[in-house]
Order: C-alpha cells, then structure tokens, then sequence
C-alpha cells in the first residue's frame, strides 16, 4: 500500500508517533538517484512501462501497480535497444522501442528510511518506507513528495491493517502507486503521452471544409515543428521521419482536399512543401539502410558477413557530410520563410466570403466524395494488375493507396468508429504490401548504385561484387513472394464485404452523400 | 526448486544452525527461500522469532493445501519465509503412520509450495522414523552436519547403510564438517580421512565459534547480525559450495 502526506505535515514526526503503539525500529537511511526514461513518443507509457536507471542498474516497472517487470544490469546506460544486454529485457524491449532513443525525461533523488514495526517477540511484523524524493540530490532542498509504502509481511494480516488505519487517522493518505512517476514528471512540466505521431482529431461533420482543412494541416504542422527542432540534435532517425511524413500528408491534404483554399495559395504551398521534403531525401535513404545493417547481415552468409562493412561504412560518413545538409537546408532563408508563411496562412482567420469552390461545402460531403474518387481509382488500378502484372502500376497503386489512407486518417472522426478503422486496416495490409515490394525494388536498385561509388581495393571490391550479389539475391526472393501474395491480398481488399462497407460509409449514408 | 533437508539422526550436531544461515544466504542470493521447521523443538522457529503455533489439536499440516499456506510467516529478511513448527509435528510420525502412502505425505505437504519457491530449507529433527523416510523422499538433497568424532562418523556411516539396505540414493547425500575444533589435531587428521574416503563430502566445515553460539541471544541469523564476522564467512563458504555442488 502507497500512502501520501496531507498537505504541511511532517511524515517523519508522525511515523514516530507510531511508537506509541508499537515497538518501531529505524533503519539507516538510505539514498538513491533515479533516472526516468522514455522515448520521445512516450512508447513505453503507451504499453503502460516505466523504465528507471540507477547507477548500473535498470528496472522495469508495470504502471498500473508498480511491480517490476524486469530488471539488468548494465555497464552504461543503453540508449537503444541494440545497446541492451542479451536477454529477456531485451526481447520484451525490442518491438516496443524499435529504432527510438531513450531519453532521460526526469531525474529523482530519493531519501528513504525503512522502519519496522516489531511484535513482543521484537519480531517484524510490517515495514514501513518513508521516501522523500528531491529534484536535487541534498537532504536540505524541498522535496516535491513524500511517500510511505506500507509492506505486509506474511502472516502477520491484523499488524497490517491497524498499522493502515492508524497512520490514517495520523494525516496519510492512500495514494495509486504510480503517483511518483506522474509527479516528477509534472515536476518537469512533462506529460506522458502528449506527443504522437498519429494524429487525433475532432472534426465536427457540418463544419466548413476550409476550417476543417485547417485544422488538418494545423495539426500536422505542429508535428512538424516539433520534430524539426530535434532534426539537427540527431538523437535517433524518427524525427526525421515523423517530420516528413507530416510535410507528406500535408502534401496530400492540400493536393487532396480539392477546392478549399484559392488555386495560386494551394499550389504555391504545394510547391514550397515538395521543395522542403526533398531536401532531406537523401538522408532519409541513408538513415534507412543503416537501420538495415543488421537485417542485412542475417541475410548474408557467415563467410561474407564482414565484406559488406566497408558498405555500412561508407554510408555512415556520408551521412554525417548530409545531415549538415540537411541542417543547412532546413535552417535557410527560404524554408525558414515556408514555415514563416505557411504559419501565417493557418492563423489567418476564415474569409467571410468563399475563396473557393468547396471552402463552404459541409466536410463530411467533400470527405466522402474525396475517398470514393481515390477507392474507385485503386479499384479499378488493382484491377489491371490483377490481369497482366507490371511494376509501374504497382508503384502508382501504392502512391493511390497512400492518399486514399491520409485522406481516410484526416477524415476518420467523422465516420463510425469501429467501421472505419476495419477499412483502414484493410488497407493497410495492401499498402504493407505494395511498400514491401517497392522496398525490395528500391533496395537492390541502391546498393548496385552505391557499390559503384565505394572507393574499395581490387580483393575488397571482389568480395563485396559478392556479398552484395548475395543479398541482391535474397532481396529478389523476397520480392518475387512478396509480388506473389499480392492478388490474395488484394482480392480481400476487395471483396464485396469491403466494398459494402465503403459503400455504406462514403456513398450512402444517411442519402446524404452529393454525387 | 530444490528441497534441500538438512538431516542428521543426532541432534546438537548443527542442523538448525545451519539450515537458518543457509536458507539467509540462500534468500540474499535472490532464491525465494521456505525453511521448514519439522522439528518439535522449534529452534529454527525460535531464531526467526516466530511463535509456533500453541494449537493443540491443529489437523492443518498433515494434509497440507490452504492450512499450510495459512501457517507460513514472513521472516524479518527479503525472500526468506518460514513455516513454523507446528505443535502436531510432535505426532506427525504417528499421524502419516495412518495414511495411505504413509511414506510419501511429506511430497504431498509440500509439492504445492514448490511453484512459489526456488528453495525449501527441511530443518530436521534427530530421527530414522517414518518421518526421516518421508524426508528421504522428498528431499534432493540430504545435507548431512558431522562432528569430526568417531562417535558421529559411526552415526553417519549407519545412515548411509540404512539408506542402501532401505533403497535410496546415497548419492544425494552431502556431508560437512560441523562443530570443528580447529586447535584439535585429532579433528584435522579425522577431516582429513574422511574427505579422502567419501565422494558425498562437501570440503567445507564450519569451525565451532563463539559468534554461532551467539545467535541463540540475537536470535538472527550470523551473517545478519555480524555480516563480516569469521562465522558469517564460513556459511557464506558452504552456501557457495552448496550453491556449486547441488543447487546449478
Ligand atoms: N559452529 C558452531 N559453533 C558454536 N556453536 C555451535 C555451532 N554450531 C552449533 N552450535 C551450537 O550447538 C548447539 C546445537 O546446535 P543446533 O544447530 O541446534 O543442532 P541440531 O539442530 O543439530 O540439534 C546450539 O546451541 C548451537 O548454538
Ligand atoms: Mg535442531
């Protein structure tokens, strides 16, 4: 059991003041600095984890109860999965980090007395914790809490639940065992789970599609802003990504969400966004195959696991030449003045008088007629491949399936929960595979590029011509399955359940839906 | 999980005093640890300062399931719980003597323990009964204290020849040396022998210190009230042998 203090009392004087009832011994106390750790993206919170670090240790904590999950012991702190020691830690880890830094969010100092409350045989029959816990670590400064974890100890059930009532009456009060982490947390002015990267929106179905456009792109825009200024600091590769993906799907909305906004305004920005999102391409790619060092590797024979370092590094000082790049870019005049401009647009407040065609119409009516424009085109792509295979349409049905998806994400609040979200899984197992297959492509068609840009010795070249020939190999394998499972996979996309959901959703619905 | 008795059929020899440090040592290593106190005795109870239970006519224990989960205490250490002696152990050899399996109860009493344990620590009272038979069969190990004396050599050599004649795995037994007197050369020449004629002999002893004979007033295991004290040492030696030899 967790208690708390009441407010201006002294939890030290009150535990005393146990020893009216009881024979109470005092431990020496005992110091302890915790770091709390999480990714950017509050991952572990979502899975309801905690992870603590102290000195060479790290603990795994359930939220919910505060139980350990898992602890090891480290020689330093692992920033990333792949930087943890083997073991069970790690494995449970590995999905739920992914490619994401851990990052210190909060450090506590903890003061903790045990005292036990003894029977006449001076026998322990409950222990008592008392924590102070600092932002600093000196015994003098504030404390921000004060805790008391109340332990039964087995057998002894009746000490239990006096000791409890007492300290009750005495001014504590029971408190969630979690409350350290929220606290220290709001310490920091942090809030678990305020960042991700998925978007949540609220839009109401009458709602003017300008406005509700805006709202859209406001909130992509502060993705963007927030991942930006992380870019250059280069803690872990998601920030580029969560950076480009907004610009993407604002790229989308604004070439999507037809006729809200005047033609020149659209496609100035359109323009402007494309000209940002290219800049960091390149090292978009590179920070993609050094992901894949390790997948790579697997896939290699042990003989010529090893050849293929000179490729990884390679790419890795080419990468740090293009993040300077990419800092360069993103730092200029000109898109400093996209972002500046950009702003100033979504703050503007909406024109009294329609700028466009659909800038009045009810959103629910443009988001309807949007996604069923997007669905009958891939239907009818999906189609064509079904009949005579070929890579091109592959690749345009995979930029189809992109938009129809943003477009289905922006709009998703307005629809029925449960039915959207089974049509937006649908589709994205057809873009899992679409993107594995353009993935694969892309793949091997890179590493025949770069291979020619290594500067290697004849007997290194040689032995890379083959370790490349042999994940080039695995790579076309795979392609070939993955190229293979398309047409069941897309027949279930189809299948007239779906299409009778789309139907429902996008066509019917309440004989609203306008032509 | 383990159950590891610590057996001998003389008393005074060190049983108790073992079975408490080691199952200490056993819970500070992280091993969820339950001493046993099947002794009528209570000793082991005694130094953990848990009051045996006074029922007269208690019918928990023989049957084992929720009554002897109710009977379990936490002791004062992370880890370390004890099953206190309970006054119907006095009659348990008869009481077994009744029932079916009558040499198997023990295995009963205590197989639902072992999920929630990694060791159980049998602290044994000096008999070859009904009880001492449950115990063989139970225990994995049988780890046996001998004072280097002719007197308790007899002693231990009857046991292992109880157990052939009676079937059972001598290999399971582990003597050490307990009580030694380290000025004695007679107890020097004596350890030397027989570790050279047993394989089931742990190279470790417990000298006789006056730090052990302490624990009766502290009623603490030694390497909690004296952590570094020579007699803290010496068990934190058997514990790693034990550790070592039965328990990876
Ligand atoms: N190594 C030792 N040094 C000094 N005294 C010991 C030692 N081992 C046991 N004793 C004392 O000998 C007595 C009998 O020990 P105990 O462990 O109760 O034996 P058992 O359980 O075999 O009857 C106790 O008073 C105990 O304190
Ligand atoms: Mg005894």
């Amino acid at each position: 059991m967790n208690m708390s203090l009441l407010d201006g009392r002294d939890g030290r004087k009150i535990i005393g003041d146990l020893a009216k009832y009881y024979s109470l011994r005092q431990e020496q106390p005992s110091a302890k600095s915790f770091g709390i750790y999480d990714t950017f993206d509050w991952r572990l919170f979502e899975k309801s984890l905690v992870l603590y670090s102290s000195e060479d240790e790290l603990i795994l904590h359930r939220l919910s109860d505060y139980k350990i999950v898992h602890h090891a012991k480290v020689s330093s702190f692992p920033n990333f999965v792949w930087d943890f020691p083997d073991g069970s830690l790690k494995t449970l880890l590995a999905p739920i980090l992914e490619m994401r830094r851990l990052l210190k969010l909060a450090e506590i100092h903890s003061q903790s007395t045990i005292y036990r409350i003894l029977n006449k045989e001076q026998k322990t029959v409950v222990r008592l914790r008392y924590e102070e816990i600092r932002r600093v670590n000196q015994a003098r400064k504030p404390m921000f809490c004060a805790h008391l974890h109340v332990e039964p100890i087995r057998g002894y059930p009746r000490y239990y639940r006096k000791t409890i009532g007492r300290l009750g009456k005495l001014g504590f009060v029971q408190i969630e065992p979690e409350t350290i982490y929220f606290e220290a947390l709001k310490e920091r002015n942090k809030t678990p789970g305020k960042y991700s990267s998925k978007l949540k929106l609220q839009l109401q179905p009458e709602m003017r599609s300008d406005e509700a456009a805006k709202i859209i792109l406001r909130s992509l825009f502060r993705i963007m802003k927030v991942n930006g200024t992380y870019i250059g600091k280069d803690l872990d590769t998601e920030f580029l990504h969560d950076f480009r993906v907004a610009i993407r799907r604002t790229r989308v909305a604004l070439s999507q969400i037809k006729g809200v906004f005047p033609v020149d305004t659209t496609k100035k920005f359109q323009r402007e966004f494309a000209m940002v999102g290219k800049l960091s391409n390149e090292l978009r790619d590179l920070d993609v195959y050094l992901l894949k060092e390790n997948a790579y590797k697997k896939m290699l024979p042990d003989s010529l696991r090893d050849e293929i370092n000179p490729l990884f590094e390679f790419l890795k000082n080419k990468r740090s030449r293009v993040l300077e790049d990419v800092k360069n870019g993103l730092s200029s005049r000109e898109s400093t003045k996209v972002f500046r401009t950009w702003e100033n647009f979504l703050d503007e407040p909406p024109e009294g008088s329609p700028t466009a065609p659909n800038a009045e119409v009810p959103v629910v009516k443009l988001a309807r007629k949007r996604i069923r424009k997007r669905y009958t085109e891939i239907l009818s792509t999906g189609a064509q491949i079904l009949e005579a295979a070929n890579d091109e349409k592959l690749h345009a049905l995979r930029i189809e399936c992109k938009k129809l998806r943003y477009l289905m994400e922006f709009f998703s609040s307005l629809f029925p929960d449960k039915k959207i979200s089974i049509l937006i899984k649908e589709l994205k197992g057809l873009q899992d595979n679409l993107g594995n297959f353009n993935d694969l492509y892309v793949q091997q068609a890179y590493l025949l590029k770069t291979v020619d840009e290594l500067p290697l010795s004849d007997d290194q070249a040689k032995k890379m011509t083959l370790a490349i020939g042999s994940l080039i190999g695995n790579l076309e394998e795979r392609t070939q399955m993955v190229k293979g499972s398309f047409s069941e996979i897309f027949a279930r996309f189809a299948s007239p359940t779906h299409r009778g959901l789309y139907h429902e959703l996008f066509v019917t619905t309440k004989g609203k839906a306008g032509p | 999980m383990k159950i590891l008795a610590i057996y001998s059929n003389k008393g005074g020899v060190g049983k108790t005093t073992a079975a408490v440090n080691l199952s200490f040592l056993a819970a500070e290593a992280g091993l969820k640890t339950l001493v046993c106190d099947l002794d009528p005795q209570s000793s082991a109870s005694y130094y953990f300062r848990v009051k045996p239970k006074l029922r007269a006519n208690a019918k928990g224990f023989h049957k084992g399931g929720k009554n002897i989960n109710k009977s379990i205490k936490g002791t004062d250490y992370e880890n370390l719980d004890i099953l206190p002696a309970d006054f119907t152990h006095r009659n348990l050899a008869s009481t077994f003597n009744k029932l079916k399996r009558r040499k198997r109860r023990l295995n009963r009493i205590l197989d639902p323990l072992r999920a929630e344990y990694n060791l159980i620590v049998l602290d044994c009272p000096p008999s070859i009964s009904l009880l001492a038979e449950n115990i063989f069969n139970v225990a994995d190990y049988l780890l046996v204290p001998v004072i280097p004396t002719t007197l308790c050599l007899r002693t231990h050599l009857q046991l292992l020849s109880f157990l052939k004649k009676k079937k059972y795995d001598t290999n399971k037994v582990y003597a050490f040396f307990s009580l030694v007197d380290r000025r004695k050369k007679m107890h020097k020449e004596f350890i030397a022998t027989i570790s050279r004629e047993f394989k089931g002999t742990l190279h470790k002893s417990i000298p006789s210190l006056s730090n052990i004979e302490r624990m009766g007033i502290n009623r603490e295991p030694v390497p909690a009230f004296s952590p570094t004290s020579q007699a803290a040492k010496y068990y934190r030696v058997l514990w790693q042998d034990v550790k070592a030899t039965l328990l990876d």
